[in-house]
């Protein structure tokens, strides 16, 4: 636990102001760790005033969370502004996926440039020697002794299909330290702690879209002329079956709101930007064999042609096949079973299974086109 | 000459707290005394036999602050705080003119202030602007001089109050109250001074001042948190704040604040030694100092040149962003300020510092130390070597040159 300086060991943790983090917080702790706190001010709240300012005037109820567990727990705590970088990084590419067809995964985008970059060079700035998240993933010893990240033992919260992009020089330096835990344990600890936020309902969804829903966020960032309208086509006939007033209003395997009455089930099974077109069909065509995939980035070595488990979304429980190289940093999918529904701006995120239970160690991952 | 304060919960003895013009901790002989004042629980205001000893604890506080303050004891006002002194001043004296007069637009209706106010002097004088007032500011330098020149010029016979800081809680520059006060009653203007950072830092003689209004603070005294003064000048008016209550002779509604009154009062028993400790702060402050910019490449001093408190330092140490040296600071212990107001997850850098001509970054690398009665030689070397050991580490790491770049790199 002590460096070699004769100090305890420091951890930043990233406090959302959510359970799962705040007991990460609390666990490290007890463990004996020097903690500090840090929330990361992504979102602007702002009908705040600087100059009649006080600790809390920039920050929503959320940072307010954290901060009252780091002064209960009696630990430094601060915040981060990183309202630019959030824009930047995740709101106008979440936007700007949507006007292109795809269905955007922001929250692999505010790991890698927020919570697995930002954080880690405040990390570096406040001299400590770990980052830790609420993430449901856990941290073990790989093949090689190298450190490895492994699905979490509650599978059902298990988060690492968002941790793919994370450089491997940073995982030594990782710790997650609730994915060993059941999120109902995890529940269990905030309360025996006396943690307010304990009965705080889970975050679902996207953390910044809120209650109004996706379509209504979009349409408040972007300025109306950029929505295309276009037709709703039968594939593979090509009878046009409706319009509608933008492609951002559509994701792949979509069955309602489609505007089109049928007897048959209708689904969406592809969004064709360009011309503005979003093709339906029977649910069969929404099945494909093989995807491809950019931008991989890798956690451990894989050979070309290797079998590993695939999951093309986050609720998705994994598919088997094979991965060939066919470029730099692109691969092509090849699945063993026909799967539903591969969605572009969706990631394709690479395991190899541990052994030790249904543990699956994370391989790399990329982007769907 | 030692002090002694309560200690922080919890906080072990190697903490050093130099963030005293934020506020000051309590001074550990007024602990003993609370079960007396606490006993004094009964209405100041009521006639019975339960009013007389707040009564008594309030009169004897009110005294013993007019001796160290050199006025009389029925020109102090009690209030909550230094903010709401600063408010009542300014809200009060344009409330007065405007009843004065039988058309409002026949009131003096100019103010004038500088440029680094207290957020409640600035926004209290921008809230009368909204209400018709015409409000100037006067510009400081970044030595730590005001613009006398400005000063003289804005001044007129339309100037209703000029509020001008004792000392700037940032940089601890002493301004020219005594000449800028006769210059202001020249035009028949009155004057405000908010001398919230004097106390205990400084003599402040009142009589010798000539201000009409003048702010004051408990928690900046090590008294309690919750009591602070208004000086108003004999036969001044004074529209009142609080309206409801007649206590304070009508100038303060609400009942007491006993235990925090008892407290301040309390403190003025240290009236004889303030110039004393004053000059043990300034040797520490001058020693430090001059070993940050011997020991610290590129350092500076804000508002050096000009007058100071003795305890006060602001520091620019370029390329180095004052949150994060703050936050280290922090986790080793040492209590400092950066000088913004919302600096927590703000990027914004201190509106004073901007305003005394510092760029953007120069702000944002600044550094506030205030040093205390309590503070020791000891504290201060220690806080040094921290302080390098920090900027050298922090230094290490390349500036983040745009929101767009990543570290991915060796850790």
């Amino acid at each position: 636990m002590d460096r070699s300086d004769g100090r305890r060991k420091r951890v930043l943790v990233a406090m959302s102001g959510g359970v799962d983090s705040s007991v990460a917080a609390a666990l490290l702790v007890d463990q004996g760790y020097d903690v500090v706190g840090m929330t990361m001010q992504v979102w602007d709240y702002s009908s705040c005033d600087i100059e009649e300012g006080n600790g809390t005037c920039c920050s929503s109820t959320d940072v307010d969370d954290a901060r009252a567990v780091a002064d209960r727990l009696d630990f430094p705590f601060y915040v981060a502004n990183c309202e630019a970088k959030f824009q930047a990084f995740v709101i106008d590419p979440f936007v700007g996926a949507y006007l292109e067809g795809k269905t955007p995964l922001p929250c692999v985008n505010c790991n890698t440039y927020l919570k697995f970059d930002h954080l880690i060079r405040k990390m570096r700035e406040l001299d400590c020697d770990y980052l830790a998240t609420g993430h449901y993933a856990k941290i073990e010893m790989g093949v090689g002794g190298r450190p490895a990240i492994v699905t979490s033992t509650d599978d059902w919260k298990d988060q690492t299909y968002f941790l793919f992009t994370i450089h491997p020089d940073v995982v030594p330096r990782l710790m997650f330290p609730i994915g060993h835990l059941k999120k109902e344990e995890v529940r269990k600890i905030a309360e025996e702690k006396g943690l307010l936020i304990a009965r705080k309902k889970d975050s679902t969804g996207i953390c910044f879209v809120g209650d109004k829903g996706y379509s209504n966020f979009i349409q408040d960032q972007v300025a109306p002329d950029l929505f295309r309208h276009g037709e709703v086509r039968l594939y593979p006939s090509g009878e046009v079956l409706a319009r509608h007033e933008g492609v951002h209003l559509f994701t792949y395997g979509q069955r309602k709101g489609l505007g089109v009455a049928t007897g048959e089930p209708l689904y969406v099974i592809k969004i064709e930007a360009s011309t503005a077109t979003v093709w339906v069909g029977a649910e069969k065509y929404l099945y494909q064999d093989d995807a491809r995939v950019v931008q991989m980035r890798w956690l451990d070595d894989l050979a070309d042609g290797d079998r590993v488990k695939v999951k093309i979304r986050y609720a998705h429980k994994g598919s088997w096949a094979r991965i060939h190289k066919t470029g730099t940093d692109e691969v092509r999918v090849e699945f063993e079973e026909p799967v539903r529904a591969v969605t572009p701006g969706q990631a394709a995120v690479l395991y190899r299974p541990t052994g030790a239970a249904s543990d699956l160690q994370l391989i790399g991952g990329g982007w769907i086109v | 000459m030692p002090f002694s304060t309560l200690c922080a919960n919890g906080r072990d003895a190697n903490t050093v707290y130099l963030d005293h013009n934020a506020t000051t901790p309590v001074a550990a002989e007024l602990a003993p005394q609370v079960q007396d004042w606490l006993s004094a629980w009964g209405n100041p205001s009521s006639i019975h036999w339960a009013s007389r000893k707040p009564k008594l604890l309030i009169r004897e506080a009110r005294r013993s602050l007019a001796q160290m303050l050199n006025c009389d004891p029925l020109e102090l006002v009690f209030t909550s705080g230094g903010s709401e002194s600063n408010n009542t001043a300014i809200k009060g004296v344009f409330e007065s003119l405007q009843k004065a007069v039988t058309r409002p637009s026949d009131a003096r209706n100019h103010y004038v202030l500088s440029d680094v106010e207290h957020p409640s002097v600035r926004r209290t004088a921008e809230y009368l602007r909204e209400r018709g007032a015409e409000v100037e500011f006067i510009g400081v330098d970044r030595s730590g001089f005001i613009d006398m020149n400005a000063y003289k010029e804005k001044l007129s016979e339309r100037t209703a109050l000029v509020s001008i800081m004792f000392a700037n809680n940032e940089t601890g520059n002493i301004f020219p109250i005594q000449d800028m006060a006769r210059l202001a009653h020249e035009k028949g203007a009155l004057f405000h001074t908010d001398a919230v950072q004097a106390l205990g830092k400084t003599p402040v003689d009142l009589a010798a001042l000539g201000v009409d209004l003048a702010s004051f603070s408990g928690h900046k005294f090590y008294a309690f948190k919750g009591a602070g003064l208004l000086f108003v000048r004999r036969g001044l008016q004074l529209e009142s704040l609080i309206h409801g209550g007649a206590q304070e002779r009508h100038r303060r509604g609400g009942t007491e604040n006993v235990l925090a009154i008892c407290s301040l009062g309390a403190m003025a028993a240290h009236a004889g030694e303030i110039a004393a400790r004053g000059e043990v702060m300034r040797q520490m402050r001058d020693e430090f100092e001059a070993r940050v910019l011997a020991e610290i490449p590129g350092a500076s001093v804000t508002g050096g040149e000009a007058p100071r408190l003795p305890n006060t330092s602001s520091l620019i140490l370029p390329g180095v962003d004052g949150e994060t040296l703050l936050m280290n600071l922090d986790i080793l212990g040492f209590a400092v300020s950066t000088g913004a107001a919302c600096s927590s997850g703000s990027p914004e850098p201190s509106p004073v510092l901007l305003a005394m001509g510092l760029s953007r970054a120069e702000a944002q690398n600044s550094l506030r130390v205030g040093l205390g009665w309590g503070t020791t030689p000891e504290q201060m070397a220690r806080f040094l070597e921290a302080l390098k050991d920090v900027v050298a580490r922090v230094r290490a790491f390349p500036p983040e040159t745009s929101i767009t770049e990543v570290v991915h790199g060796p850790i």
